[in-house]
């Protein structure tokens, strides 16, 4: 009766001083200043002192409404929808067949090509959206190469209101593969051989032992790899601002460039910007919740 | 070593082969294609550069090197970026450590929400608290020093840390757990001497991402900081990317020079998540 | 015995006199200045040493803690410390545009009567009320926003002279396809560009300064005949081939080196362009070698048809340093920061700047016999210019001129129509001068 009490108890402490440091640092660095933007964005501030300014008054839903009404909202939603398709149904399937092939030792060079496909994350994006954006210029290579097969040929591609993100698309693609790559490889390599061993003794195909043993045992990961990539493709703000800065026409805006248009390159207007950065949260919130919902279904075990 | 079973050849079908080798080699292609560009450009001076965008250089001249490294006073920068990278992977996954055993092996009422709260942070941007981050910092005083960029630097990293630990956590046994308090060891020791070494792979998966994120970190280092003693690279980077005019030549030095310490790292750890993760593999 | 005492005293002696000077001596006084400082310009070095450094040698008992920003970290550090109500003694900005915040709810103090008499040494254009309806900032420069760069050796080497009117350009299309040539070369990737390098021009010739009064003060709209007739004529170029679609996925640097090496006979940019053809004083090298300076021409666009201000170009007084409205008058602190902001916009400075980036003074008792052909062209240019209108961005605000920015952008790409341009316009406005009246 004693030993349980006492237990409890140091449970208990060593709880809070295991978690104190981290919640701590997170709520004052986040979950503070969030909550007060979110106070903001109910209110018409407009820049110049925060505080002490007495024409600071709420107004309600107000910014969000306008943001709802602004064609430029929907388009930039659009750009992030297709990116989030090709982050969660490009990216991870990339990064996981990559992550498979380097494991299941089925092509050479393999250190190789991990070092390879991971690098692009950690090349800065500058110099990446520099590069492309050169690249792809009408005066660039890339329209010198096109015009080898058929002269005349007009560069186009970012004239064209749907296709003007495609080059995006698939620079993203590229870049962040890797990132899966390396998680899926780590965890491939926690699954346990002799389980895998013992399968094949049975007689199971690659693919059988692929989708029978390794998948189910990679959903908590699959999920993991989704919310990062979910979260990160509607943050995505830094290359797309290297490689078009949402133009031509802010067709390859997306949400993040969007509320830096509003937010701060033009006269300041941090509500109706907060407005914006709460419904990513809130759109990023219902997206995680369908992922997990899917998980909960085809479910796994460990 | 583990073992590996041997695929049959006839497995793995010639097409699907040939698919995975050759979106190996467009990768290829397109990683090294940037840096290669990268480089070269660094060669031209900015006339040059403007002419001759993606050509070889006519006249490589290394001058842009020392120049951008004196004009944007790279030695202080570096030792800065440095410092902060270092200093707040480790704090992260210190504490993502600690908050993420706790979460996963010790029962609390609190764990939902504040687990939960973790995971939101994921979905914060840096744009909606860079303000009110601001105002904090000065009203506490942070502002201008280092603490004063560490803690959010800190905070930033803990909602990925504290759920990617977590989860990692969770798959150690409760077993693991359970003999050690029967053989009456504290939490905290079995926290320092079981769960701590087992974690290596999930340290370094945390230490790449915040290493990355935190070596390329612009916007907050110039919000929180006025003192050009405590800026980071990334300063001195932009800093030759102007208004009207750029100033490429040196730019590209610039960036090649931030470029090598993240290529460096990358290839040291690379080695690393294959022996942690070996280590950490989970006997059956 | 006595050694000691002597000792003694001339410790005494020494002590006193270096204590009692200091007491007596000036207080050091501390500024703080928000500086937008571009690493990348030709003069950067230069203005270390010559402008900052030299200051300080002069007013050794002023310090100044200068902290440097560019680009969007400037602004927005800018934002932040409005909002901490934190601005920094001195800062810099411009007369309306990003700055616009600080002038409108007056953050930053009149410096009309610190400048006193000596606003004879200004050019009077400079002196002008800025966003806020006074002189926040002391401008350092005049610019024209519009500029049509011209390569005459190209032009001649076709038989072709300049354009005086929009009709003479349009003939000379085909001869300029014929020869592989781009008609006019625009960086117009960043959507600010053609507003205000070329819109702003076009409004100022066929709507005028005075209609745009009007709409400012809500008597008027941009749907009036006016305003959608300046965007008709805007769509028309390309039309008539002399505006290529190109120009929007042109990168603003990308352009210096393709009108450089003849990628077409014109360009449209802001004069200030004219500083990235100059050349490298580290490097020896320039886009356009002085030797060939001769062979390029600043002139305006040629005649519209129907144009109500003939010969104008569209120009906006430059940046320059503003002073915290929180500083109380008279005080020491004040002066301190004025003597800075003299300085910043005095003759040695201004000179400097003429040198090293050709930037036109905004005082009339500067000179220079150290610049290069294309910055005596320059001047030449500003002076010749017969009328100066608006540029958008400088006399409406953000939310006003974004629409207008993205809408050109949106015409050129056959995605809107003038009307609709106007129209998005108008409401932005509407909606922008609503909230103004709460």
């Amino acid at each position: 009766m004693k030993r349980v009490i006492q237990w409890w108890t140091e449970e208990r402490r060593a709880y809070l001083l295991l978690v104190l440091p981290a919640v701590a640092v997170y709520w004052a660095v986040m979950a503070f200043p969030t909550v007060f933007s979110f106070a903001l964005s109910l209110t018409n501030y407009n820049g110049g002192p925060v505080f002490s300014n007495p024409n600071i008054k709420f107004v309600g839903f107000e910014h969000y409404l306008r943001m709802f009404r602004d064609q430029y909202f929907w388009i930039s939603l659009k750009n992030n929808t297709l990116i989030i398709l090709v982050s969660v149904f490009g990216q991870i399937p990339l990064g996981f067949l990559f992550a498979y092939v380097i494991h299941r030792k089925l092509v050479k060079f393999r250190g190789f090509f991990q070092t390879i496909i991971y690098l692009p994350c950690v090349i800065s994006t500058i110099i990446v959206g520099r590069l492309w954006r050169s690249f792809f210029s009408p005066y660039g290579p890339f329209t010198e190469f096109m015009q080898k097969f058929q002269p005349g040929w007009e560069n186009e591609l970012f004239f064209d209101p749907k296709l003007a993100i495609v080059p995006v698309l698939f620079v993203i693609l590229w870049m962040y593969t890797g990132t899966y790559m390396i998680i899926f490889l780590a965890n491939l390599q926690k699954i346990d051989p002799a389980l895998i061993e013992a399968a094949r003794i049975d007689g199971a195909t690659e693919w059988q032992v692929l989708t029978r043993i390794m998948l189910p045992s990679l959903s908590g990961v699959i999920v993991t790899a989704s919310i990062l990539a979910i979260s990160g493709s509607l943050k995505s703000f830094d290359l797309l601002f290297a490689m078009t800065a949402g133009n031509p026409a802010r067709r390859t805006s997306v949400l993040a460039l969007y509320m830096y248009d509003t937010a701060f390159k033009h006269s300041p207007k941090y509500p109706l910007a907060n407005a914006i950065s709460v419904f990513m949260v809130m759109l990023s919130l219902v997206l995680i919740l369908l992922v997990k919902l899917t998980e909960a279904k085809f479910g796994g075990r460990e | 070593m583990m073992k590996q079973v041997k695929i049959r050849k006839s497995d793995f079908h010639p097409v699907l082969r040939a698919f995975v080798y050759l979106m190996a080699l467009v990768f290829t292609v397109l990683t090294l294609y940037p840096l290669l560009w990268l480089v070269i450009s660094s060669l031209k001076t900015n006339t040059e550069f403007q002419i001759n965008i993606l050509g070889w250089p006519q006249n490589p001249t290394l001058n842009n090197y020392p120049t951008a490294w004196r004009l944007a006073k790279f030695d202080t920068l570096f030792l800065n970026s440095l410092f902060f990278t270092t200093v707040s992977t480790l704090v992260v996954i210190g504490l993502s450590l600690m908050a993420g055993f706790a979460f996963a092996k010790l029962r609390s009422k609190a764990t939902p929400f504040l687990h939960g709260s973790f995971i939101m942070g994921i979905l914060l941007t840096l744009q909606s608290i860079m303000v009110p981050l601001f105002l904090m910092s000065v009203t506490t005083g942070l502002y201008d020093t280092r603490l004063g960029v560490l803690i959010p630097y800190v905070g930033m990293g803990l909602p990925i840390g504290v759920y990617l630990c977590t989860e990692f956590i969770k798959s150690i046994p409760d077993s693991v757990v359970e003999s050690a308090r029967i053989d009456g060891a504290s939490y905290f020791r079995i926290f320092a001497s079981i769960v701590a070494p087992m974690a290596a792979p999930v340290a370094v998966t945390l230490a790449i991402l915040n290493v990355s994120g935190v070596w390329n970190e612009f916007m907050l280092i110039n919000i929180l900081v006025s003192r050009d003693a405590l800026r980071t690279l990334p300063v001195g980077i932009h800093k030759f990317s102007g208004a009207l005019a750029s100033d490429h030549g040196r730019q590209f030095a610039a960036l090649t020079i931030g470029l090598v310490p993240m290529v460096v790292f990358y290839l040291l750890f690379r080695k690393q998540i294959t022996k942690g993760v070996s280590a950490g593999a989970i006997k059956g | 015995m006595l050694k000691k005492s002597v000792f003694f005293v001339l410790v005494l002696l020494l002590a006193v006199s270096v204590i009692v000077p200091a007491t007596l001596a000036e207080e050091p006084i501390k500024i703080t200045v928000l500086n937008y400082f571009d690493l990348t310009s030709p003069g950067a070095e230069r203005e270390l040493n010559e402008v900052w450094y030299e200051f300080s040698v002069r007013n050794p008992h002023i310090i100044v803690e200068r902290e440097d920003l560019f680009l969007d970290a400037f602004h927005q550090k800018t934002e932040a410390y409005a909002a901490a109500d934190m601005l920094p003694d001195v800062i810099y900005m411009w007369p309306g545009g990003r700055s616009t915040s600080l002038h409108t709810l007056g953050l930053v103090k009149d410096l009309r009567p610190l400048l006193g008499e000596d606003a004879k040494y200004y050019k009077e254009a400079v002196l002008a009320p800025q966003a806020g309806g006074y002189l926040a900032q002391l401008p350092s420069t005049m610019t024209s926003s519009h500029a049509l760069y011209v390569n005459v050796a190209l032009l001649d080497s076709l038989g072709l002279s300049i354009p005086e009117t929009y009709e003479e350009l349009v003939a000379m299309v085909p001869v300029l396809k014929e020869n592989g040539l781009d008609v006019i070369l625009m960086g117009a990737q960043d959507d600010w560009v053609i507003q205000s390098c070329l819109f702003s021009m076009i409004v100022g010739r066929l709507v005028g300064d005075e209609k745009l009064n009007e709409i400012l003060a809500g008597e008027a709209k941009f749907t009036d005949p006016e305003f959608v007739s300046a965007l008709e004529f805007y769509a028309q170029m390309y039309e008539d081939g002399v505006l290529n679609r190109r120009i929007m996925q042109t990168d603003y640097a990308e352009v210096n080196g393709l009108f450089a090496t003849g990628r077409a006979p014109f360009m449209i940019d802001g004069d200030w362009k004219v500083g990235n053809f100059l050349t490298d004083v580290t490097t020896g090298e320039a886009l356009i070698p002085v030797d060939r300076q001769h062979e390029f021409k600043m002139t305006i666009f040629p005649a519209i048809p129907g144009e109500i201000n003939k010969a104008s170009s569209s120009g906006v007084v430059g940046v320059g340093f503003g002073m915290n409205a929180k500083i109380e008058a008279g005080s020491a602190k004040e002066a301190a920061a004025w003597e800075l902001i003299k300085w910043l916009q005095g003759p040695e400075v201004q000179k400097m700047r003429l040198e090293t980036a050709g930037t036109i003074p905004s005082r009339i008792d500067v000179t220079s016999d150290n610049i290069e052909p294309l910055v005596v062209e320059r001047i030449r240019y500003y002076e010749d210019i017969a009328v100066t209108t608006e540029v958008l961005d400088n006399i409406f605000e953000g939310e006003v001129y974004t629409p207008i920015n993205i809408g050109l952008q949106e015409i050129g790409l056959g995605f809107a129509t003038p009307m609709e341009v106007a129209e998005r316009t108008q409401e932005a406005f509407d909606a922008w001068f609503a909230r103004k009246q709460q």
